[in-house]
């Protein structure tokens, strides 16, 4: 059966629930939008008159294997799959089973790239993949996924990142098509502002930030801190797992109000820290450029991912980019509709505009 | 530059602005090359916005731009611009006519289609159409359709194994067709179901198929070929739509014109004080290889464009329909259970119906909202932004009743869509429409 089943939809006696049937089974994706972030990986796709999303956690454990464990993440519906005499609990489920066991959870990629570190990366990352990206329907169908900008001295990494999933993508039957973080952002968020703008992208692992005119990106930035970076280091002065500091913080920061705990001290210690770091890199980005974008209007600037989520964080970063000077004048800080689903919302765009 | 921004910010569809822009700076930077060889400072700023505008110009002249929605404004400052440089053009041509001459021909023949999947095919065939007097009024920058003569009338030329040929050009493959079920359909005439059933196609609805659209460009053409063909086969099958237009032009009968096809499902019109409910039967059902995306349709094609022109004029004359019964799938198309327009929104936005020689189906009263009090919700704003004006006139036509009535608005719509509930399960009981599903599904 390769006919396209879409116009289904249009078949007389039709009823609503067999057209959600169909896009449950993915019978309708011919572009497909993801984000593969360090800290989540996202896929858009258009679902009807909207786009839908599902996610995954970007993380894994491993337990060593018996019967009864494998019984207990069995009957509990936890992801999982069995490695030899291990048990590779990955996805979602993984923050929630760490933190039960005092355990720490384990990334296949770091600072926005596949980690070198973990020798089972790419296989765990595919596995993760597999629950939310399905197999190409038709010949041509576009998946577009975020990739961030090279870090200073480790563009090998991301030229072997980005191959790595270029690679898995189209074997999965797309063509595949790579999308700059930060760019994306300014897909999905500045429409109205003709795609002029700034978009960065707060992740786990770094930020990304890409500067474009027109749709056109001209100056890209990222540094290699994210959430990550904050977990780890107030985990580290804290004597807690970084797992553990990345729940607190999820459970409702707020960046514009005074601490009320060592916890919470630390995390915003570590968040001034990201902020300044990523002001300081746009404003040296926007300096060394040879060519700034001519435009009669000010840049807005919108910033997206989980890291941007607590409350106060563009406060704290508008702060930021006060205490200094810019060759370029800026249309005020906002927050992405919807920071978690940004990414991979700009990357369908990009992937639709390929089709 | 401004211009281009200018009329990005007029389109609404994040995809085709991302299209538009995209294209439109790569023009602008391969002439950027070419241009900055030219010695005179003032010579060069002309040759700029002359390209920039010309060629937006064309873009907005051109009937297939149905699709590229633009803004009053942006089409505004695109004519200031115009206007602006045709005075910057008597200068600088007193000073470098012949230069400018000779880089004007250098450059228009670079210029590139803006859309990138709109690539323009070859003209159609035939491109003249003889359909009711005062009715084939070319728009502004249109096909040369007062060129060549027209044929009297409309009749079949030849036939061949799987094809027919039609004196306006038409050619229709009918190596897909199938016979469908028999048409049978009653109307409900001054408010009640008559006892007559016709068997006659009294409309014509135009759809989108909702397939892929590959880009028109030789490397695509396995998949262009490919997708038509598979496209069709499933239609056959299924018996969906009368008559399917290819991304070539090319018209393929579907269905039989005498039998009914599964195209319209819940649907309503209104003409000449007769109600039809379910437009299988009464509408014949023709769809362009096309997607509706980002809350419109993709562009058709000009050869598309000719062929359904060409096809709408037979089956007019063929069967005797009015042209206030050509109307888009979108814009008749209702969710029964909901009591919500807009549950399928092929041609919502954008038909050319002008081009067509037909009214404008979307100033027209919706029938759905005047009669049977339908409405809209948030899924339907988030993707046309605004309802068509019909439906603004319908909503106010229902006000202005309730107030006549010294009723409430919201009390006069709760009667008429009990009124539309009864005539549906009425006409259910006589032929085979399809009845409200229930809420178990």
């Amino acid at each position: 059966m390769d006919e396209r089943k879409d116009h289904l939809w249009k078949v007389a006696e039709e009823a609503e629930q067999r057209i959600d049937e169909l896009m449950e089974r993915g019978t309708a994706v011919g572009t497909l939008g993801v984000d593969v972030g360090t800290s989540k990986v996202v896929a858009a796709r258009p679902k009807g008159k909207s786009v839908e999303t599902a996610s995954q956690l970007n993380a894994f454990m491993v337990v060593p294997w018996s019967r009864v464990t494998e019984k207990t993440l069995s009957q509990n519906e936890i992801a999982y799959y069995r490695e030899g005499d291990e048990l590779v609990i990955f996805g979602t489920d993984t923050d929630r089973f760490a933190n039960m066991f005092n355990a720490e959870a384990r990334r296949p990629m770091a600072n926005g790239v596949l980690n070198p570190r973990e020798k089972a990366a790419m296989g765990v990352l595919e596995t993760i993949l597999q629950a939310i990206v399905p197999k190409a329907r038709a010949q041509g169908d576009i998946l577009a996924f975020s990739v961030p900008a090279a870090l200073p001295g480790r563009e090998a990494e991301l030229t072997y990142h980005e191959g790595t999933l270029r690679r898995y993508f189209e074997g999965m039957g797309y063509k595949a098509v790579a999308v700059n973080e930060g760019l994306a952002i300014i897909f999905s968020e500045l429409e109205d502002e003709n795609f002029s703008g700034i978009g960065i992208s707060c992740g786990g692992g770094m930020c990304n930030g890409t500067v474009a005119f027109l749709s056109i990106p001209t100056i890209m930035f990222s540094i290699a801190k994210g959430g990550d970076f904050i977990d780890q280091s107030a985990g580290a002065v804290l004597n807690e797992h970084s797992t553990r500091v990345k729940i607190m913080k999820e459970e409702g920061l707020d960046l514009g109000r005074a601490p009320k705990d060592k916890f919470e001290r630390a995390l915003h210690i570590y968040y001034e820290d990201l902020v300044e770091s990523l002001a300081e890199a746009l404003r040296g980005a926007l300096s060394r450029a040879e060519k700034l974008p001519r435009s009669d209007r000010a840049l807005p600037i919108v910033i997206s991912g989980g890291t941007a989520k607590p409350r106060g964080f563009r406060e704290l970063f508008e702060r930021a980019l006060k205490s200094r000077s810019y060759p370029i004048e800026f249309a005020g800080v906002r927050m992405a509709a919807d920071p978690l689903t940004a990414t991979a919302r700009g990357a369908l765009v990009a992937a639709m505009y390929e089709k | 530059m401004r211009t281009v921004d200018a009329v990005g910010r007029g389109i609404e569809d994040p995809v085709l602005k991302l299209r538009f822009l995209r294209t439109s700076l790569k023009n602008y930077r391969r002439r950027d090359e070419v241009i900055g060889r030219v010695p005179w400072p003032s010579l060069r700023r002309f040759l700029y916005q002359w390209f920039t505008v010309g060629g937006l110009q064309r873009l907005l002249r051109n009937p297939l731009a149905v699709s590229l929605p633009v803004r009053g404004r942006a089409r505004r400052s695109l004519r200031l611009a115009q206007g602006a440089l045709v005075l910057t053009a008597a200068s600088v041509a007193a000073t470098a006519g012949g230069l400018t001459l000779f880089a004007m021909r250098l450059f228009r023949a670079e210029e590139a289609p803006v859309m990138a999947a709109d690539a323009a095919p070859a003209p159609p065939a035939a491109a003249v159409v003889p359909v009711a007097a005062g009715t084939t009024e070319p728009e502004p920058g249109g096909p040369p359709e007062t060129l060549g003569q027209r044929p009297a009338g409309i009749w079949q030329v030849e036939k061949g194994d799987g094809w027919e040929l039609y004196s306006n050009g038409l050619r229709i493959e009918t190596g897909y067709a199938v016979l469908g079920d028999k048409r049978r359909y009653r109307v409900f005439d001054q408010d009640v179901l008559s006892p007559e059933t016709f068997d006659r196609p009294v409309g014509i609805l135009f759809h989108t198929s909702e397939s892929d659209v590959w880009p028109l460009e030789p490397g695509f053409n396995e998949n262009l070929r490919g997708s038509t063909h598979r496209l069709l086969r499933y239609l056959a099958r299924e018996k969906t739509y009368h008559y399917l237009i290819d991304r070539f032009g090319r018209v393929y009968r579907v269905v039989e014109d005498e039998a009914k096809a599964n195209h319209a499902g819940h649907s309503v019109w209104q003409d000449e004080g007769r109600v039809y409910l379910n437009l299988n039967h009464a509408f014949l059902g023709v769809s362009f290889e096309t997607r509706w995306e980002g809350g419109r349709a993709l562009p058709i094609t000009e050869a598309q464009f000719g062929s359904g022109k060409n096809l709408t004029a037979w089956l007019r004359q063929r069967w005797d329909i009015a042209p206030s019964m050509c109307v888009a799938h979108g814009l008749t198309s209702v969710n029964p259970r909901r009591h919500l327009i807009g549950h399928h929104l092929d041609w919502a936005r954008g038909f050319p119906f002008a081009s067509f020689g037909l009214p404008d189906a979307y100033s027209r009263p919706a029938p759905s909202v005047a009669l049977f009090g339908f409405g809209y919700d948030s899924d339907f704003l988030k993707v046309l932004g605004e309802p068509w004006s019909g439906v603004f006139h319908a909503e106010r036509a229902l006000e202005s009743e309730a107030a006549r009535l010294g009723r409430s608005a919201d009390d006069l719509r709760r009667d008429k869509r009990a009124l539309y509930d009864r005539w549906l399960q009425e006409q259910a009981r006589v032929d085979d429409s399809p009845r409200v599903p229930t809420l178990g599904g």
